[in-house]
C-alpha cells in the first residue's frame, strides 16, 4: 500500500461507522494504541546537507533503516539530529521515498553508488517505480555485463592454478594462444597454413599454360603433384591440430558440437573423403563439389580473427532481424514478380517467360543492381518495374539499422576490454609500487624499531625509497600488528627483491603439487611451518579473490618473458630454523623450468586473524610472506 | 491544458491531422479551464475549519498534510476516491461501496469532495454525538436522498459491503447472504412493516440496540 494512502487510514476507519447499524455481531475491540509518538520533525544531516521530515513519514516503511529503530545507532546528542556520512544527492531520492511512496533512479548516478546507498538504508530495489524501472534493469545488466567480462578476461589471462596437468595446459595453450610462447608460434603456424591452402585452392584454377590439343589448362592441372602434396600437408596438420584440440578439450562432447569444431571438419573431410573414392566417373560431379567445401577451410581464420568472430555473434544475435528481412523480400518478390509476368505478358519476346524466371528480374530490380538482362517493354510493366525498385530500396533499408546498432555494441564491448587489457599493465604497475612501498614502509619500521635481522640489510635500500604518509599513528599499530604476525609464525615479511634473489639462487624445484586455497590455510590454524608444508602439497584449486590476486599478478606481469614454474622452496632464513624438517624432501626435487606462468604462491602459514592478516600477507612462498599495503 | 494539447500532436498525421489537432486543442482548451478552475481549490481558512469542525489545529494539520498527498489538486474525485478506499480492501472489489461513501461525504453534489467535506464528515463520524453518527449513517443508506430507506437501497448497500470482502471467505459467501441480511435488518428496524425505514425508525432503534450503540464508540481515538 503506498505510504500516501496510508495516511487515509484514519478516514477509512472512521467511514466503518456506516457498517455499524447493519452489522450482525459485535465489533471487536480496537488496538490500544500504545505509543501514540508525537508527530514531531527529524533531522537528517548527511554530509552536511540537512534533510528535516516529520517522524511519520519515516516510520511508514518500519523495514528500513530510517522507519526502524535502527536509526538510534546514528542518533547524535549533541546536535540533536541524525546524522549519517553517505551522499546527499542520492540521499534526496531515498528520502523522497518516503514521502512520496515512489523510489526514483537518477540517471546521471553511477548504479554502484546507487546500489550500495539502497542496501545501507535498507531499502530493495524492486520497488523502484515503473518510470525509472527500466533504465535501472538496463544500467544493472550492463554493469554486471562488463564485470564479467573483465572477470573472464582476468581469468582467462591470468596465472593458472600451477597445477594443471598437461591436457589442461594444452587446452588453455589453444585458447589463448599468448599465454605461453608454444602456443603463440602454433597459432601462427596454422593461420599460415589456412592462408597456403586458401591460396592454393584459389591458384589451383588460375589458367597457366596450354596442353598440347591447344586446350586450356589450369594450374592445378598442371602441377597436380605438387598441389596434391601441398593440399595434403595442410589437411595434415588441421588433422593434427584438431585431434590435438580434440584431445585437449575438457568437454569433448561439447566441442564436437561447437562452431569452429564443424568447421575444422569440414575443412579437412573432403580431403580424406577424396582419397578413399576411387577415380570413377560416376562420382567425380560430386567430387567437384567437395572440392568446393575446402573453402571452408578460410572460416578457421575466425579463430584468429576476433571481428570475424563478432560479426559472426551479431548475425546470430540479428537472426530475427534478418529473418524479417528474409521473409519481407521473399513476399514482395513474390508479388511484383507475379504483376511483372502479367504485364509483360503481352510483348513479343518476352524475356519474362514465367513467374519464376521474373523473380530474377525482381531479385536483380529490388536490390538496385539493374544487370539489364531483362527489362520490361510495356508501360505497365515499367510503371510497375520503378514501383519494385522503389519499394526495394525502402524493404531492405529497415532492418539494417537494427543489424548496424547490434554489431556496433558488441564491437565496442569487446573493444572496451582490449582496452581494459592494456591499460592493467600500467595500474598494476602502479599497484605493485604502491604495495612495495607499503612492504619497504614496514621493513623500515622494523629496520629503525626492534629487529636486526641480518636478512633485513638486503632490503635496506628498497625500505629507504618510502615515506609513511598522512596517518602515522595508523601506520605504526598496522607495523605492530604486522610484526605480531611475524612472531606468530615465525616467519618474516621481506621485499620483492630479496625474495626474488633467494628463489633463484635455489635451485628450480619442479613442483608436483602446490597451491593449497586459503580455506585449508585456515582450517591448518595455528602457527608451524609443518602446517604450511603438509598444506603445500595439497592438490587444491586456488579460491583467492581478485583482490588478493592483483598483487601477485603484478609480480608476474614483470615476469612476462621468462616464467619460471616454482617449488615453494625453502629460503635461506627457514634453512636457519631447525624446525623446518621437509627442507630435505623438498629440495631432493629435480629442477623444472617450463614455458607456463609462475605458479601460485601458498596463501599466509597461520590463519589470519581479522581482516588485516588476509589482505595483508597476499602470497607465501615456502615461508616468505610478501605483504600488500593496506 | 498545454500538455493535453501537445499529446494530441500525432506525427505524421497529414493535412487532416492539422485540422483535427487544432478542433482537439480548443474543446480540450475549454473543458481544461473549467477543470482548471475546479483544480485549483484551497480550503477555507484554519480557524473557520476549527471553528466548523471539532478538530483541534494540530489534528487539521495532520489531516489537511495526507489529504494534499494524495490529491495535490485539493479535491479528490470520485475516481481517485475509489482507488484510495479500495487500496485498504485488497481482496474484495471496494468501487460499490466507496462510491455511496463518496456521495455520503460529498455534501454539497457536485462531483468532488473538497478537504472542507472531508474534515466535516470526519468531525461528524469522530467527533460527533451519537445522534449525529447515526444520522450519518442514514444518509449514507439512504442512495436518492428522499428520507426513506426502502429495500431495494438497502439491498444495493449490503451488497456493496459484501463485495468488499471478495471472493474468499469462511464460510462460503453465497448468493442470497446480502439478501438475507438485508431481511434481518428490516425486521429490526421497520417497526411498522411498510416496506421502508424512515430516520426516526432508524434512530430508534439502534438507541436501542446495545451492540451498535457500543460499536459507535468504536473509532473515537482514530486520529
Amino acid at each position: 500500500m503506498a505510504a500516501g494512502v496510508a495516511a487515509w487510514l484514519p478516514f477509512a476507519r472512521a467511514a466503518a461507522i456506516g457498517w455499524m447499524p447493519v452489522a450482525s455481531a459485535p465489533m471487536p475491540a480496537p488496538p490500544r494504541d500504545k505509543r501514540r509518538t508525537q508527530d514531531g520533525l527529524i533531522i537528517l544531516n548527511v554530509s552536511g546537507s540537512r534533510f528535516q521530515t516529520w517522524r511519520n513519514t519515516l516510520e511508514r516503511y518500519p523495514d528500513t533503516l530510517l522507519g526502524s529503530t535502527e536509526r538510534d545507532f546514528f542518533y547524535h546528542e549533541e546536535t540533536n539530529e541524525y546524522f549519517f556520512d553517505r551522499d546527499p544527492d542520492i540521499f534526496r531520492h531515498i528520502l523522497n521515498f518516503y514521502r512520496t511512496g515512489k523510489l526514483h533512479y537518477p540517471r546521471h548516478e553511477c548504479i554502484s553508488a546507487y546500489d550500495e546507498e539502497l542496501a545501507f538504508f535498507g531499502i530493495i530495489p524492486e520497488i523502484i517505480g515503473d518510470c525509472c524501472y527500466e533504465e535501472y534493469k538496463d544500467r544493472r545488466r550492463e554493469n554486471a555485463e562488463r564485470i564479467e567480462d573483465d572477470e573472464d578476461k582476468d581469468n582467462s589471462n591470468d596465472l593458472p592454478p600451477p597445477d594443471m596437468s598437461f591436457r589442461e595446459t594444452m587446452w588453455r595453450a589453444f585458447e589463448n594462444p599468448h599465454t605461453s610462447t608454444m602456443a603463440l608460434v602454433f597459432y601462427y603456424v596454422t593461420g599460415f597454413f589456412i592462408a597456403v591452402s586458401v591460396m592454393a585452392n584459389v591458384v589451383e584454377t588460375v589458367p597457366c599454360g596450354k596442353t598440347q590439343n591447344r586446350v586450356e589448362m589450369s594450374c592445378g592441372d598442371r602441377y597436380a603433384l605438387a598441389f596434391f602434396c601441398l593440399d595434403t600437408a595442410c589437411v595434415m596438420i588441421f588433422t593434427v591440430e584438431y585431434l590435438l584440440r580434440l584431445m585437449a578439450a575438457p568437454n569433448r562432447f561439447k566441442f564436437v558440437k561447437s562452431v569452429m569444431s564443424v568447421i575444422d571438419v569440414v575443412a579437412i573431410m573432403p580431403y580424406y573423403i577424396g582419397l578413399v573414392m576411387s577415380d570413377n566417373e560416376d562420382v567425380s560431379g560430386a567430387f567437384v563439389t567437395l572440392r568446393v567445401f575446402r573453402v571452408f577451410r578460410i572460416f578457421k581464420f575466425s579463430r584468429h580473427s576476433a571481428g570475424l568472430r563478432i560479426l559472426g555473434y551479431t548475425l546470430k544475435s540479428c537472426a530475427s532481424e534478418l529473418g524479417f528481412l528474409l521473409f519481407s523480400l521473399t513476399m514482395a518478390i513474390i508479388i511484383f514478380a507475379t504483376v511483372m509476368f502479367y504485364a509483360e505478358k503481352g510483348s513479343t519476346a518476352s524475356k519474362f517467360t514465367s513467374i519464376p524466371a521474373a523473380f530474377w528480374y525482381t531479385i536483380v530490380t529490388m536490390t538496385t543492381l539493374g544487370y539489364g538482362d531483362m527489362v520490361p517493354k510495356t508501360i505497365v510493366g515499367k510503371v510497375f518495374g520503378s514501383i519494385c525498385s522503389l519499394s526495394g530500396v525502402l524493404v531492405i533499408a529497415l532492418p539494417v539499422p537494427v543489424i548496424v546498432s547490434n554489431f556496433s555494441r558488441i564491437y565496442h564491448q569487446s573493444q572496451r576490454a582490449e582496452k581494459r587489457r592494456a591499460q592493467k599493465k600500467t595500474r598494476l604497475a602502479r599497484i605493485h609500487a604502491t604495495k612495495s612501498g607499503g612492504t619497504n614502509a614496514y621493513l623500515q619500521y622494523k629496520r629503525n624499531g626492534l629487529l636486526a635481522e641480518t636478512e633485513e640489510e638486503a632490503c635496506k635500500e628498497a625500505g629507504q625509497a618510502l615515506v609513511c604518509k598522512a596517518n602515522p599513528v595508523f601506520e605504526t599499530e598496522h607495523h605492530h600488528l604486522l610484526h605480531c604476525l611475524e612472531k606468530t609464525t615465525n616467519h618474516e615479511f621481506v621485499d620483492e627483491q630479496t625474495f626474488k634473489s633467494s628463489c633463484l639462487e635455489v635451485s628450480m624445484v619442479k613442483a608436483p603439487s602446490r597451491s593449497s586455497s586459503i580455506s585449508s590455510a585456515t582450517s591448518g590454524g595455528g602457527g608451524g611451518l609443518s602446517s604450511c608444508c603438509s598444506r603445500r602439497n595439497k592438490r587444491k584449486s586456488f579460491t583467492v579473490s581478485n583482490a588478493n590476486m592483483a598483487g601477485r599478478r603484478g609480480s608476474v606481469q614483470e615476469l612476462s618473458t621468462i616464467q619460471i614454474r616454482e617449488r615453494p622452496i625453502t629460503n635461506s632464513r627457514s634453512s636457519l630454523n631447525a624446525k623446518f624438517d621437509e627442507t630435505v624432501r623438498l629440495n631432493s626435487e629435480p629442477p623444472y623450468l617450463t614455458a607456463a606462468v609462475i605458479s601460485m604462491p601458498t596463501p599466509p602459514v597461520t590463519t589470519p586473524e581479522g581482516d588485516e592478516s588476509a589482505s595483508t600477507p597476499d602470497f607465501l612462498q615456502s615461508n616468505i610472506v610478501r605483504v600488500s599495503a593496506l | 491544458m498545454s500538455d493535453n494539447c501537445l499529446s494530441a500532436h500525432l506525427p505524421g498525421q497529414g493535412l487532416m491531422g492539422v485540422f483535427l489537432r487544432q478542433r482537439v486543442c480548443v474543446t480540450d482548451s475549454v473543458e481544461d479551464e473549467l477543470e482548471f478552475a475546479l483544480a485549483r481549490h484551497r480550503p477555507e481558512g484554519l480557524e473557520q475549519l476549527e471553528a466548523q469542525t471539532r478538530f483541534s489545529r494540530k489534528e487539521l494539520q495532520i489531516l489537511y498534510r495526507g489529504f494534499k498527498n494524495e490529491c495535490p489538486s485539493g479535491v479528490v474525485n470520485e475516481d481517485t476516491f475509489k482507488d484510495i478506499y479500495s487500496q485498504f480492501f485488497p481482496q474484495g472489489d471496494a468501487s460499490m461501496y466507496a462510491h455511496f461513501l463518496f456521495n455520503a461525504f460529498d455534501s454539497d453534489h457536485n462531483g468532488c469532495v473538497s478537504f472542507e467535506d472531508f474534515v466535516l464528515g470526519l468531525s461528524v463520524l469522530l467527533r460527533g454525538s451519537v445522534q449525529e453518527k447515526l444520522n450519518w449513517a442514514f444518509n449514507l443508506y439512504d442512495i436518492n436522498k428522499d428520507g426513506y430507506i426502502t429495500k431495494e437501497e438497502m439491498l444495493d448497500i449490503m451488497r456493496a459491503i459484501y463485495d468488499m470482502m471478495g471472493k474468499w471467505t469462511y464460510p462460503l459467501l453465497k448468493e442470497e447472504t446480502p439478501r438475507q441480511h438485508v431481511d434481518i435488518f428490516f425486521q429490526k428496524m421497520d417497526k411498522n412493516r411498510d416496506g421502508v425505514v424512515t430516520i426516526d425508525e432508524f434512530i430508534d432503534c439502534c438507541q436501542n440496540d446495545e451492540n451498535i450503540m457500543k460499536s459507535m464508540q468504536l473509532f473515537e481515538n482514530v486520529i
